[in-house]
């Protein structure tokens, strides 16, 4: 068959100068964008909230919804599938695989009360630390300067939760290179055992494709489908003898595992 | 409460609540079994629940350097004889 081969419009000059371009804008809006459009609401925050860390997570979601509708005007081509389920979320520990940048960005923009394990160094970039600290992020390790921050973060998950806040973790703490669901750290287990929370099972497929680990450019050019789906639940009985964070790792890496990426839902975002 | 009895106490948590194997007195928790800062925190409460009062928040730090069954214990007959003076 000699059918016509069109090439990938990331492949030419004027594709990858629209990447370029792409990426600088949506760099823009990290940095300009934040400090014209957030900056003054994150100050007002600071000073007047009453509660800093809610409303510094519900700023930051706000943030990234914005960064995310941003992306989707500028790169048509991915089509995103974002299971409308997931946003309605409350009360639960979230746990997501990772292959992109991109993936905590989502999840954030998808919950107003939200917390999340950042690896500990970021809390030492200065400003972006503060903020992170502010939101009431977790940090991944806890030894000093870190172990106060840590005590008082699991210490207050419990009615955190029970408020109907959201701790999404990624349990494989880095990116999958190859798709598969890699070794998990047991912490997120841990967590649902301690404050008796339920589990959610995302998994998100094909954020790599529009920004793939170790390249600098979005890639703006290929046809692809991000898709963002609550693939199950687990609630345990957390009565007489509630479940080893081991058994809880292993129900949900049979879960993440038999999720595909295909999706066939009835509303999406 | 003495040392022994302790033991017995901390063993039995860590057995059945945190599912470790037979842990030896001077075994690496960390290395060993996968203990980490949010089994610590968790032990922590178990702990006060043991001594029955409440563990200050610099104590509270020092428990996330613990390493085995016998650094636990030390830090248990710490906590209680700085209560007692």
């Amino acid at each position: 068959m000699a059918g016509k081969q069109t090439e990938a419009p990331s492949a030419t000059l004027f594709g990858r100068m629209y990447a370029f371009t792409a990426t600088i804008m949506l760099w823009a809006y990290f940095t300009v964008g934040f400090v014209v459009f957030f900056l003054i609401f994150y100050l007002a925050a600071w000073l007047f909230a009453r509660d800093r860390e809610v409303s510094f997570q519900r700023l930051n979601s706000r943030f990234y919804r914005g960064f995310i509708r941003l992306v989707r005007i500028i790169i048509p081509r991915h089509d995103w599938q974002i299971d409308d389920t997931i946003r309605h979320i409350r009360s639960s520990v979230i746990v997501c695989n990772h292959v992109s940048y991109l993936d905590p960005l989502i999840l954030i923009s998808l919950f107003d009360r939200h917390k999340t394990i950042v690896k500990s160094s970021f809390f030492h970039i200065p400003i972006f630390g503060w903020f992170l600290k502010t939101a009431g992020y977790l940090p991944s390790t806890a030894e000093t300067p870190f172990s106060q921050m840590m005590i008082d973060q699991i210490e207050k998950m419990d009615d955190y939760l029970a408020a109907g806040g959201n701790l999404f973790i990624f349990p494989e703490g880095t990116r999958s290179r190859n798709g598969k669901i890699g070794t998990f750290n047991k912490g997120a287990f841990k967590i649902a055992r301690l404050c008796k929370a339920p589990i959610k099972v995302v998994r998100i497929c094909n954020s790599d494709k529009l920004y793939t680990p170790g390249k600098f450019l979005f890639n703006t050019g290929t046809r692809n489908t991000i898709t963002v789906m609550l693939t199950g639940q687990i609630d345990p009985d957390y009565g007489q003898n509630p479940p080893a964070a081991s058994e809880l790792e292993l129900q949900v890496r049979r879960i993440l595992t038999a999720a595909g990426c295909e999706t066939n839902l009835q509303n999406v975002l | 409460m003495t040392r022994d009895e302790l033991q017995e106490k901390i063993l039995t948590i860590l057995e059945k609540d945190f599912e470790f194997d037979h842990p030896g007195l001077d075994e690496n928790l960390r290395d060993e079994h996968g203990f980490d800062s949010i089994d610590a925190i968790e032990l922590l409460a178990k702990i006060e629940k043991i001594i029955g009062f409440s563990i200050a928040r610099e104590e509270k730090e020092k428990a996330m350097s613990i390493g085995t069954l016998n650094d636990i214990l030390d830090y248990i007959e710490a906590l209680i004889s700085a209560r007692k003076s």
